[in-house]
């Protein structure tokens, strides 16, 4: 919803002048009695559903201050040390405050990205073509591009429309293919920031790796039901379409491992809460966690389609407990991901 | 002040006008029952004539959806309304304003006009009752100036009808 709602606003939805006119909201008429007929007169009052049948609320979007922020920001941020993230908290609890100390031993800088609900897709879309660009990893660019090229064909065996969706892969495959000179238009690191920031181009790439991470879900559909079956989710397809799919949907876990698994490339987030790390020596450490494909995290007990075409990738890996660390690193905030630094 | 009536009249990006294209073809080919497609020279605005599934509330009845959209479709969803006469249904306003979650805030790229008619269709099928909804006539006259169902906050909540 927040990507449709930075799209409205960006296309110039104005939300105002157009109002009927405001009137006191009532909002404790609407939420004291939620399943009474709704007797305000005025709809843009009522922030929740105040009545069975009634199929809308709150009158109209209106993008309002949040709004504004998210169209400031840039899709994808110029990199900035960490005392950026200091002085941002330098207000905020001691424990933030020692955590974010404590991170800058193992980090250097960070990358903001917009709060759109599309955050860690976006993140992981830059973290890991700037890994290529920087690396200039060609054999990685080779492993990731015969991934890809499977999440097509299970795509197409699910079900999907090829034309649904072979927009947003050539998009992908166009850019990570610039990322090593050779090809037609090799990008510059300036230059692949700012296709990450166009409109069009960064929010396909987000697109294909949704693509790519609902593909993952549905196609081991028995491993990952138990954790998307709750009260809005009866099935991993009906999560796919509402949570994964949709553009400005948030990322949890599940949306990390699959998408890990997808594209078989590890992933490290780090948290930065104010939770304690439950580490007594280091109780403020930051805590990290590393998602690798599940088929190199567990050795191969367990084999499945998925490993199937990742023996090409096996053999350039190094043997399982030497798991190098990711080079995808991103740092979660509650709500937010950014993309992190190693030093 | 942006008029919401007329909807977004900026020409169609390139990817949506070369997915447009690709919908059209697909729908020519394999066209989904119970809807005709009526043939005109905009790309971005499609009118579809409806007719109600046998054995449902709306059997024989015929209707009209349009179908406009945006510069950057497909990654923004269509706007669909019912042009009036709209069908009696508890999630369709008389002026033609479709609650269907899949419009709004649960479109994806992954969808088509084809299988959005579908699901309009689906919820024409399921409906048990010919009959507006509760709060027709306060929402249609919030929307008196033309304003687009893609602007309303919609809450969805009844997954029977």
């Amino acid at each position: 919803m927040d990507g449709a709602s930075a799209a409205a606003a960006s296309s110039g939805c104005d939300y105002d002048e157009s109002q009927p006119q405001k009137e006191i909201p009532t909002l404790v008429d609407a939420s004291s009695a939620p399943s009474t007929s709704n007797t305000n007169p005025s709809p843009e009052s009522s922030i929740v559903p105040s009545l069975e049948e009634e199929c809308y609320t709150s009158g109209f979007n209106d993008d309002s201050m949040q709004g504004i922020e998210k169209q400031l920001a840039p899709f994808v941020g110029s990199k900035e040390p960490l005392s950026a993230l200091a002085a941002e908290f330098k207000s905020g609890s001691p424990i933030m405050q020692e955590k974010i100390k404590l991170l800058g031993e193992k980090y250097t800088a960070l990358r903001r990205t917009r709060g759109d609900g599309n955050c860690f897709f976006r993140s992981f879309m830059f973290s890991y073509l700037e890994h290529i660009l920087v690396t200039q990893d060609s054999r990685e660019k080779d492993r990731v591009m015969f991934e890809i090229e499977r999440c097509r064909l299970d795509l197409l065996t699910l079900g999907y429309t090829e034309f649904t969706y072979e927009d947003f892969f050539n998009t992908f495959t166009e850019l990570l293919e610039n990322c090593i000179p050779g090809t037609e238009a090799s990008l510059s690191l300036t230059d692949l920031l700012g296709k990450a920031c166009d409109q069009m181009i960064s929010n396909c790439a987000v697109m294909f790796l949704r693509f790519v991470t609902s593909a993952a879900l549905q196609k081991r559909a028995e491993f990952f039901e138990p954790f998307v079956i709750g009260p809005s989710h009866k099935s991993v397809v009906e999560f796919c379409k509402l949570s994964v799919e949709p553009m400005g949907e948030e990322s949890e876990h599940v949306h990390i491992i699959a998408l890990c698994e997808a594209l078989g490339v590890p992933i490290r987030v780090v948290y930065l809460n104010a939770r304690s790390s439950g580490d007594p020596e280091n109780p403020n450490a930051p805590n990290h966690h590393d998602f690798f494909p599940y088929d190199q995290n567990n050795g191969s007990d367990s084999p499945d389609a998925a490993n199937v075409s990742t023996d090409l990738s096996k053999q350039e890996k190094p043997a399982l407990q030497e798991n190098p660390a990711p080079f995808v690193t991103l740092l979660y905030r509650p709500g937010h991901y950014d993309i992190l630094y190693p030093m | 002040m942006t008029s919401s009536s007329v909807p977004s009249r900026k020409v169609l990006s390139k990817i949506a006008s070369n997915r447009l294209q690709k919908e059209v073809m697909e729908w020519q080919t394999n066209p989904p029952a119970g809807f005709k497609y009526k043939v005109n020279d905009s790309l971005q605005r499609w009118i579809i004539e409806v007719t109600g599934a046998p054995g449902t509330l709306y059997t024989g009845e015929t209707y009209q959806l349009q179908v406009d959209f945006p510069e950057h479709y497909p990654m923004e969803a269509p706007q669909v309304i019912f042009i009036p006469p709209a069908p009696l249904h508890p999630h369709i306003y008389s002026n033609g304003h479709i609650c269907l979650d899949i419009l709004y805030d649960s479109w994806s790229p992954a969808m088509t006009v084809s299988s959005v008619c579908i699901s309009i269709l689906s919820m024409l099928s399921s409906s048990p009752a010919k009959e507006r909804p509760a709060d027709n006539d306060r929402y249609v006259r919030n929307c008196r100036n033309g304003r687009s169902p893609k602007e309303t906050r919609w809450w969805f909540h009844d997954d029977k009808v």
